[in-house]
């Protein structure tokens, strides 16, 4: 192909056992680029990049490195031939300090015996000089800094191995807009060196502010390439999905009755969250909306009993409750998807059907028996709604790909049959079209006169699913927004403490 | 092109699930194939010896008290705590409570010794399902603590039935019943040990597979949050699950000692890593989770046969230690090797 090209796949192909995740791609990115990398989960971009990585000693295909061929079958080998990944989960250990992190496996000896700090010292400040950290303190702890600087000391890390080619996997998911922003700048600068940037987002505008190219990829297939400025948000949501999509967002339903399931009364755990307020009617869907860090997932928490409380009152159904379990709120009528797919939401080396079927056992239990296999029906049922694919309950969860993951999560508290759910952030990191599936199910859950508590961070999301918010800032309720008044905007500015919704003091 | 898309995700459907059914039925039969070579090997080694009644006999009744106590560990393993360290006190101290109590009759002695395995297993399951203490840190303590209460208790001794039996009939009797259990043989070949753990395992089975503590323990051993956030009931749960482990070591216990004539502090020594043994190579993982009762009793045979082969082979006690600490060592590497495999480790 063209001259200048850092890298070059030709025809990459990767089987796991019962699928082709990536199926014969050619995918290149030249010198001085930013290319971005799009497809929803499981569309094989990650095991691309995998394969980049030198995880997979068994693909086949070509990768050629300024032209010439290599053999990418292990990390080290990819390393070697200057490839460097930054990934969405930091790498770096906490408890040591940032000049040991940056140098990992190669500290600057004095002698046989002892490391030359001063030069480790010299060391990690060029490097911190590359990502824009001249100021940093190379002998702090990396725990001891903010987590968009630990993001940069990890890029910083990957450069220390002058690597020619840079891949990035959603490195902005923790970053604020600020260091999303000053991230972009050094981005650029990395760029204008000579780096190829390869870069992955499920975030369409960062895409638009930060690559020259955009490559999408469905079902292992890649789609298509073109620059970013023929191209607009419409057009690679449609490649993206395979089908236009017409709305994101349908109309809002009108099934809210005034009839009160739910209301917390002064509910406060100190150093948490502070004398709360807030009541939830059947058929409605209510945001508890506000910044990371203030409190939302705590309340939740603490009316589903997994933290304590230190005053105030829980009434469920118009009565006083103070749940003794996690399994005595689901008996109340209460459920909570949990944040953490992973590491609270699912056992991933286990079958659909014994997952979806865990809220459960002891509803369907008959004396002490228990037979997964008769209620096949009502697991099916479900991921048939939640449209996980391929619909197969005795799959493992963890050979399905993270979005239909995260539906199987929706399908397990579906089943559970519980009268009121609170959703923590049901849909972060999934794909748009599991993203609508979701939201499709919320949607239909309340119109069974059911009600959901939403705790997201996706200001879209609220916009279109919920029919009231409530605002909470350091652990206290500042205002409440009706369906009318509900906007990306006005969410963001109560949840920053501003604007006509917010109560005075 | 719609046909094309519409029949990919199926073909990949049908292979997915061929290949696990068939990595399913060898994961579960798998411990067989080791089983019907370690025959083979032992066919080879014994000179046409392995057969006779007695040899069959002698790897039955060591296969049985491991088998017994095994039947009850699985659980412990399976539930994500790795293993009960108390083994040894809960066969010794079942050992000597029954035979403390057999001046109450033959039946009575069985049940004092059964409780004594039972409570044991209340309490390493309130410490660990409860109070969340290191399940292999505390079971090792409490083993110790248990050496110790025996030890002072009875002074150090060992128990003899037909001694501490007094010398009415009733008391001689029960005695005599005691050490019979372990010496009645049916049809003159098969032992009652091997056919009561064979009882066990069937038990074992049934809770594991058909039971709802069966399938809240699996949710439990994969993944105890998610389990807890899930609304199960983890700490009673655990209880019974160390309580079943305590019975069932118990069991062995008591067969043990009227095995061997005799109950002592020293009854249960090295069962704690043996019946972990032949658990972990009957496929069940050491961190939770995954694996079968039909395999650990697989599990059960290989393990019985290997020891027997070495005797064949003519290797005394030490050389014998030195060969079960290398298959040990082996099979936790090769259970953290394909825990890697599941991303689990």
């Amino acid at each position: 192909m063209a001259e200048g090209c850092a890298l070059e796949m030709r025809g990459i192909s990767k089987r796991f056992p019962g699928t082709l995740a990536v199926d014969k791609v050619d995918f290149s990115v030249k010198h001085g680029e930013i290319h971005a990398l799009l497809g929803e989960n499981g569309a094989g971009k990650s095991t691309l990049m995998k394969v980049l990585a030198g995880l997979y000693h068994d693909y086949t295909g070509d990768i050629l490195i300024d032209g010439v061929k290599k053999d990418l079958f292990s990390p080290s080998l990819s390393k070697e031939a200057g490839i460097g990944m930054v990934y969405q989960e930091l790498s770096l250990a906490r408890r040591i300090s940032i000049c040991e992190n940056l140098l990992v496996g190669r500290l600057p000896k004095k002698n046989a015996l002892f490391i030359d700090r001063k030069k480790a010292v010299g060391q990690s400040r060029e490097l911190l000089a590359r990502v824009g950290l001249e100021t940093l303190d190379p002998t702090l702890d990396v725990s001891e800094v903010s987590q968009c600087d630990a993001q940069l000391i990890e890029i910083a890390k990957v450069l220390g191995a002058s690597p020619s080619i840079l891949v990035m996997d959603e490195p902005t998911s923790a970053l604020s807009s600020e260091e999303v922003q000053r991230l972009f700048s050094i981005l650029r600068a990395l760029k204008e060196q000579g780096l190829a940037i390869v870069y992955i987002s499920h975030h369409l505008a960062e895409i638009f502010e930060i690559a020259d190219m955009v490559t999408v990829m469905r079902d292992g297939r890649l789609v298509d390439t073109f620059p970013v400025s023929e191209t607009n948000t419409a057009m690679l949501v449609e490649k993206m999905v395979g089908e236009p999509i017409q709305t994101f967002y349908a109309e809002g339903h009108e099934t809210v009755s005034r009839e009160e399931v739910l209301r917390v009364e002064d509910y406060t755990r100190w150093g948490f969250f502070h004398h709360v307020n807030f009541s939830l009617h059947r058929g409605e869907i209510l945001a508890i909306c506000g910044l990371a860090g203030a409190g939302r997932t705590e309340i939740a928490r603490a009316i589903m009993s997994a933290d304590p409380v230190d005053r105030g009152k829980l009434f469920v159904h118009g009565r006083e409750v103070r749940f003794k379990s996690f399994g005595d709120a689901i008996r109340g009528g209460v459920g909570y998807l949990t944040e953490d797919r992973k590491v609270v939401g699912l056992a991933l080396p286990q079958s659909v059907r014994d997952n979806v079927l865990s809220c459960v056992i002891d509803k369907y239990k008959k004396g002490i028996l228990f037979d997964p296999d008769k209620h096949r029906g009502l697991v099916k049922k479900q991921i048939e709604q939640m449209a996980v694919t391929p619909d197969d309950p005795d799959r493992q969860v963890n050979s399905f790909s993270g979005g239909n993951q995260q539906k199987i999560l929706m399908a397990k508290w579906l089943a559970a049959d519980v009268d009121i759910l609170i959703l923590d952030e049901p849909t972060r990191g999934v794909d748009v079209s599991a993203k609508a599936t979701i939201h499709n199910a919320v949607r239909r859950f309340a119109q069974q006169g059911k009600s959901v508590i939403l705790l997201s961070s996706d200001l879209p999301e609220i916009v279109g699913l919920c029919d009231r918010a409530v605002v909470l800032r350091e652990g206290h309720l500042i205002g409440e927004i009706p369906k009318a008044g509900i906007s990306e905007k006005s969410l963001l500015m109560a949840a920053n403490g501003e604007g006509e919704y917010v109560h005075a003091g | 092109m719609p046909d094309k898309k519409a029949a990919t995700p199926q073909n990949t459907d049908a292979q997915h699930s061929d290949s696990s059914a068939f990595s399913r039925i060898f994961n579960k039969l798998g411990i067989y194939v080791v089983v019907i070579l370690l025959i083979l090997l032992g066919m080879a080694v014994s000179g046409g010896q392995f057969f006779t009644s007695g040899n069959i006999q002698s790897i039955l009744e060591a296969v049985a008290l491991i088998g017994m106590v095994a039947s009850g560990l699985i659980f412990v393993t399976y539930s994500g705590n790795m293993t009960d360290m108390c083994i040894p006190m809960e066969m010794a101290f079942a050992g000597m409570m029954t035979v403390q109590c057999i001046n109450f009759g033959f039946w009575a002695a069985l049940l004092a010794g059964i409780l004594t395995g039972a409570l044991i297993g209340l309490i390493n399951g309130f410490m660990i399902g409860k109070l969340r203490a290191n399940p292999i840190i505390w079971t090792w303590g409490f083993n110790l603590l248990l050496s110790g209460i025996v030890r002072v208790v009875w002074g150090g001794k060992q128990l003899y039935a037909d001694t501490v039996a007094e010398s009415t009939d009733f008391a001689q009797r029960s005695a005599e019943q005691f050490y019979s259990i372990s010496r009645t043989y049916i049809g003159g070949i098969i032992s009652l040990m091997a056919i009561v753990m064979i009882v066990m395992f069937a038990i074992a089975w049934f809770i594991h597979a058909k039971t709802a503590f069966g399938q809240k323990l699996k949710i439990i051993g994969t993944n105890y949050d998610v389990a807890r956030f899930s609304g199960i009931n983890c700490t009673a749960t655990l209880v019974l699950t160390y309580v079943l482990c305590g019975v069932s070591s118990a069991c062995g216990g008591i067969f043990y000692a009227a095995l061997r004539k005799t109950a002592s502090y020293e009854n249960g020594t090295g069962y704690d890593f043996s019946c972990l043994t032949a658990v972990l190579l009957g496929g069940v993982l050491l961190s939770g989770g995954k694996g079968s009762v039909v395999g650990a009793f697989g599990g059960v045979i290989a393990y019985g046969i290997l020891n027997n082969i070495l005797s064949w082979v003519g290797l005394g006690t030490y050389e014998k230690y030195l060969v079960q600490g290398i298959v040990f060592l082996f099979i936790v590497w090769l259970n953290t090797y394909s825990n890697r495999k599941l991303g689990k480790a």
